[in-house]
């Protein structure tokens, strides 16, 4: 059987995080990453009676000596989309049953993901964090930005408990309108507190994205023997008896995923759950496809 | 109180703490895995972790109850209630306590006997009861067979009745003594009754055929009987003299005496050159060595001679353990000569066909010199020329008649203490001697009879002895012996007796159809036999039969007064002795081994006089002297020894013990180590390893559910 090379486990094989994650971006990418956004672009898109408020700068005078009427000149603009990766550093995202772990798979999806936008000439911004803020990388649309995103990347370590709500809270003010907020996190963390700074993301009408990363022994809970489960944030441990529990904690996990699920869609946040086994190429494509599909409805919109 | 069967099994319980370690090792062992999610573990745990906890729990406390129930179980417990008042120790009991004072209970192995053994044991029941407990003590010998004692809250009491007891000399009579306890326990009111028996397990002591009814008697009346083993369960190793057979001089010399004495190893080893003593008069005689296998008997005569007279003397062994059958008493009685006057009725030539050849040679079987009886022949008409009173006994064997004043002569000897015996015959006229002899004959005679035989006369079928169980003294041991030779004897001719009898006649022997054969009668201070059949072989074929010998023997010896009782039947220890009281005896000076004297006076048992005497409790040479209003008689003895059957160590096994208790709980144990060597129970109730076994399967149950959920 070939082996697929998006695979997480055969990614991960691969040390070079950049060679890592444009291996995938290059793939998956169609080339057709468009911004829905207007803005200063050198390809005209058409053109559109002024009204109170358009730049005097964006009226075509060309065509007013011709209709002796008022026209703006629109732009498809590409490249100025502004877009912060949130990525979830906290101990929980250290965990992996095999394969990689959590924050293993965050971080070349963050990586790709960068690529992917660094490409279209979008600002990508980084933020590791766990209780804080372990590591900001400002936005920056240079190719060459990337090198210091992948050098931020890798230099991440599980730890820490996780605060995404205080993060997410301590960016909301600083995150300007109509950004691409990507969050990748385990979410293992004050639900509510998270909830709220999404909607308020959204009531700025920021474009919110979660990939909610889990494992796979997180949502199969397939133990059997009698095991201490310990905390990978702080010191609480458990003995329990996995047989007697898995019903219960199954429910448990996704009655969390459902509600987050629900929470995303009462909110219009893109929500991705990805269970750490699926390929990474899977993943992407899906993603692409869909919000290419979204954005083409926005933009008509 | 719980006490177990099997206490070393308890260990096992120490197999409780096997999950306890398994629990343990496994929580070390449990894996360790960090998770990222344990937030929804603790969510999903929370009430299942208490639970999983409780259960774990109840997990280990099952297990650990698994085995240790186990280990209990196999250990066999039951409620001890030994001596120290009810099961839970609070109840009231009341107790027998039987205590077997039979002499296998003198073995000693050191210096102890089984019976201080069985003392201190009973010392240590009582000093176990509490205040609120009653208790009795009684024996189990036959001399003890009325003792009812009633149930004593005084514990110095019953301490001071153990200490009176002793060993005596009797056979074991377990059962017995239940009845007895039995009788004790079924009047009182007590919660718990019991019964302890301290006893050496002596297998002759249990009545099997008691427990046909006993058995339920005891269920129904008894908690529980508790059985104390003084001899720990071990073997017994004994020697004893069980046997003695005297055979003097019926038919040898005068004086010559043999006796045949048995040794009996009851030991596993084989015993070699034991020596055995005879002893006469206090002197020893004689002595012989024995050579016995294990378990089994060697028989060796001595022979020895004594002066005429009454003698007594015993044969020993050396000491062993048990000391009490390594001697046997005996007595010998050594008569003085019997002159006997044979009066032929009719002589013949041929002196085979005289009327008293076979009398002669029945009174003197050997040479004249070695019978004790001395028979002198002489005919009707010689009899003039003779003095009745030079003989002890006259024979009148088919006279016809006798001179007047030999007639009255006759009558005068017989009052004045003379033996007068009439046999009949053709010669004799019913009529005659009814009216010359009326006043000696024991009985009138009627008419002739003569019944089928030789002569053909009748069709009927000759007539026979009647074989039933006769008291008479001289047929006793005959009876005894040669019952069935007894009714080989046939009568073609007799005569029949008035059917008035005469105040004082005494059949001694009858015939079939009851019509008297031998019957006796006391004239004066003499004695007149009456045979009604002939003495020679003309109406009978008694004369040429086995028996014919010893009856006429014993018959003069009676009649002449020198039978002394039954001296050669052995009294046992406990057994009655009687003896026929002489015509004019006051009373009897009885003198015990012992050096007590006892008088006894004459009882009338089945219109005979005798002289009884029941004390006969220790083994030894008792002797007598009859006191009577002419004459002091000179002493005679008769020996009282030891039930063999008490020398036979042999054990009653525990099982059986138990099975003959039935449904009654019996605790069975060694008084000095105390181990508790079998309990049986027929409830339940009281004895637990059948509840831990019923608790072994609920925990399995229990545990397989629980740990399955």
């Amino acid at each position: 059987m070939t082996e697929n090379p998006f695979d997480p486990v055969t990614l991960s094989k691969i040390a070079n995080m950049e060679l890592r994650a444009r291996l995938v971006a290059d793939a998956v990418m169609s080339g057709i990453h468009k911004s829905p956004y207007t803005g200063s672009s050198i390809e005209f898109l058409e053109h559109k009676e002024y009204s109170p408020g358009n730049e005097i700068k964006h009226i075509d005078w060309k065509v007013q000596a011709k209709t002796d009427k008022y026209y703006v000149k629109q732009f498809e603009e590409e490249t100025n989309l502004k877009s912060y990766l949130f990525v979830d550093a906290s101990g929980s995202m250290g965990y992996k049953s095999k394969g990689v772990s959590k924050l293993e798979y965050a971080i070349t999806l963050a990586a790709s993901l960068a690529y992917v936008l660094l490409k279209q000439s979008d600002l990508v911004g980084l933020v590791c964090f766990s209780d804080g803020v372990k590591q900001y990388v400002p936005p920056r649309s240079r190719l060459s930005h990337f090198h210091a995103i992948i050098k931020t990347l890798e230099g991440l370590e599980a730890k820490g408990q996780s605060d995404t709500g205080a993060v997410l809270k301590e960016f909301a003010e600083k995150i300007s309108h109509r950004s691409l907020i990507i969050i990748i996190s385990d979410f293992f963390d004050n639900r509510e507190a998270i909830t709220r700074q999404l909607k308020y993301f959204h009531f700025k009408k920021n474009e919110v994205v979660l990939f909610h990363i889990l494992d796979h022994y997180e949502l199969t809970f397939p133990f059997e023997a009698i095991t201490y489960f310990e905390s990978m944030e702080d010191e609480r441990k458990i003995l329990a008896d996995p047989k007697t529990i898995k019903e219960r904690y199954l429910a448990e996990i996704n009655r969390f995923i459902e509600q987050f699920k629900k929470t995303c869609l009462e909110n219009q946040i893109d929500y991705w759950m990805i269970d750490t086994s699926t390929p990474l190429d899977q993943t992407l494509i899906q993603f692409l496809a869909r919000r290419e599909n979204v954005l083409r409805s926005i933009i008509k919109r | 109180m719980i006490s177990f069967l099997n206490p070393l099994l308890l260990i096992g319980i120490l197999g409780a703490a096997i999950p306890v370690i398994i629990h343990l090792i496994n929580k070390k062992k449990a894996i360790s895995h960090k998770f990222a999610a344990i937030d929804f573990l603790f969510q999903s745990n929370k009430r299942i972790y208490v639970k999983f906890k409780l259960r774990q729990l109840i997990l280990l406390v099952l297990r650990a109850c698994l085995f240790a129930f186990l280990a209990m179980a196999l250990a066999k417990p039951f409620i001890k209630s030994y001596g120290a008042g009810g099961a839970d120790g609070k109840t009231p009991t009341s107790s027998v306590i039987i205590v077997d004072e039979s002499y296998s209970m003198q073995y000693a192995e050191k210096t102890n006997t089984l019976f201080h053994s069985a003392k201190d044991a009973a010392r240590n029941i009582i000093g176990n009861l509490t205040k609120d407990d009653k208790a009795a003590v009684i024996g189990c010998s036959p001399a003890n067979s009325k003792d009812v004692p009633e149930l004593e809250y005084d514990k110095e009491k019953l301490t001071a009745i153990i200490d009176d007891l002793h060993s005596g000399y009797s056979t074991t009579d377990i059962t017995s003594a239940l009845d007895r306890a039995i009788e004790i326990l079924i009047a009182d009111e007590a919660p718990v009754k019991q019964i302890f028996i301290i006893t050496d397990l002596a297998r002759n002591g249990w009545d099997l055929q008691w427990f046909q009814n006993g058995q339920q008697k005891l269920h129904n009346n008894v908690a529980c009987v508790h059985i104390v083993d003084v001899s720990e369960g071990k073997e017994s190793k004994n020697v004893a003299l069980t046997g003695l057979e005297l055979r003097n001089n019926a038919f040898g010399t005068s004086g010559d005496i043999s006796f045949k004495a048995t040794v009996f190893n009851y030991s596993p080893d084989k015993i070699k050159n034991l020596l055995a003593q005879v002893f006469v008069d206090q002197k020893k005689v004689t002595q012989g060595f024995f050579n016995s296998e294990a378990n089994s008997a060697e028989t060796k005569e001595f022979c020895f001679k004594v002066e005429k007279g009454s003698h007594f003397g015993w044969i020993e062994i050396p000491d062993d353990n048990l000391i009490t059958d390594n001697k046997r008493y005996f007595t010998l009685n050594e008569e003085q000569k019997i002159d006997a006057l044979l009066i032929d009725g009719d002589p013949r030539t041929n002196i085979y066909e005289s009327e008293t050849f076979y009398l002669e040679k029945a009174l003197n079987p050997a040479r004249e010199h070695a019978s004790s009886i001395k028979p002198v022949i002489c005919s009707v008409q010689e009899v003039e020329g003779l003095k009745f009173e030079d003989f002890d006994i006259v024979f009148f064997c088919n006279v016809e008649m006798l001179p007047y004043e030999k007639v009255w002569e006759l009558e005068k000897y017989v009052k004045e203490g003379g033996a007068v015996i009439f046999s009949l015959g053709d010669k004799v006229d019913s009529s005659y001697y009814n009216s010359s002899f009326g006043s000696l004959l024991p009985h009138r005679l009627h008419t002739k009879k003569t019944f089928s035989g030789n002569t053909l006369i009748t069709e009927e079928q000759p007539l026979h002895v009647k074989i039933s169980g006769e008291t008479h003294p001289v047929m006793r041991v005959l009876f005894e012996m040669h019952s069935t030779m007894m009714s080989s004897i046939n009568f073609y001719q007799v005569f029949y007796l008035d059917p008035t009898p005469l105040e004082g006649a005494k059949t001694i022997l009858s015939f079939s159809d009851n019509t008297p054969a031998i019957i006796e009668r006391q004239v004066g201070k003499g004695k007149a036999v009456l045979f009604t059949s002939s003495i020679d072989r003309d109406w009978t074929d008694l004369p040429v039969k086995p028996l014919f010998v010893p009856l006429i023997q014993q018959l003069c010896r009676y009649i002449s007064g020198s039978v002394t009782g039954d001296t050669r039947h052995e009294t046992l220890v406990g057994q009655s002795w009687q003896f026929p009281s002489p015509y004019d005896a006051e009373n009897l000076e009885m003198t015990n081994p012992e050096g007590t004297k006892t008088l006894l006076s004459p009882q009338v048992i089945e219109n005979e006089k005798y002289f009884v005497y029941n004390e006969t409790h220790v083994p030894g040479i008792y002797s007598c002297i009859i006191n009577d209003a002419s004459q002091l008689k000179n002493p005679f003895f008769f020996p009282v020894n030891v039930d063999v059957l008490e020398s036979n160590p042999e054990k009653i096994g525990e099982k059986e013990l138990t099975a003959l208790m039935g449904e009654t709980n019996v605790t069975i144990r060694s008084f000095r180590s105390g181990e508790r060597r079998e309990v049986v129970t027929g409830e339940a109730k009281k004895t637990l390893w059948g509840i831990f076994l019923l608790l072994v399967f609920g925990l399995l149950v229990a545990e397989s559910f629980i740990s399955r959920k």
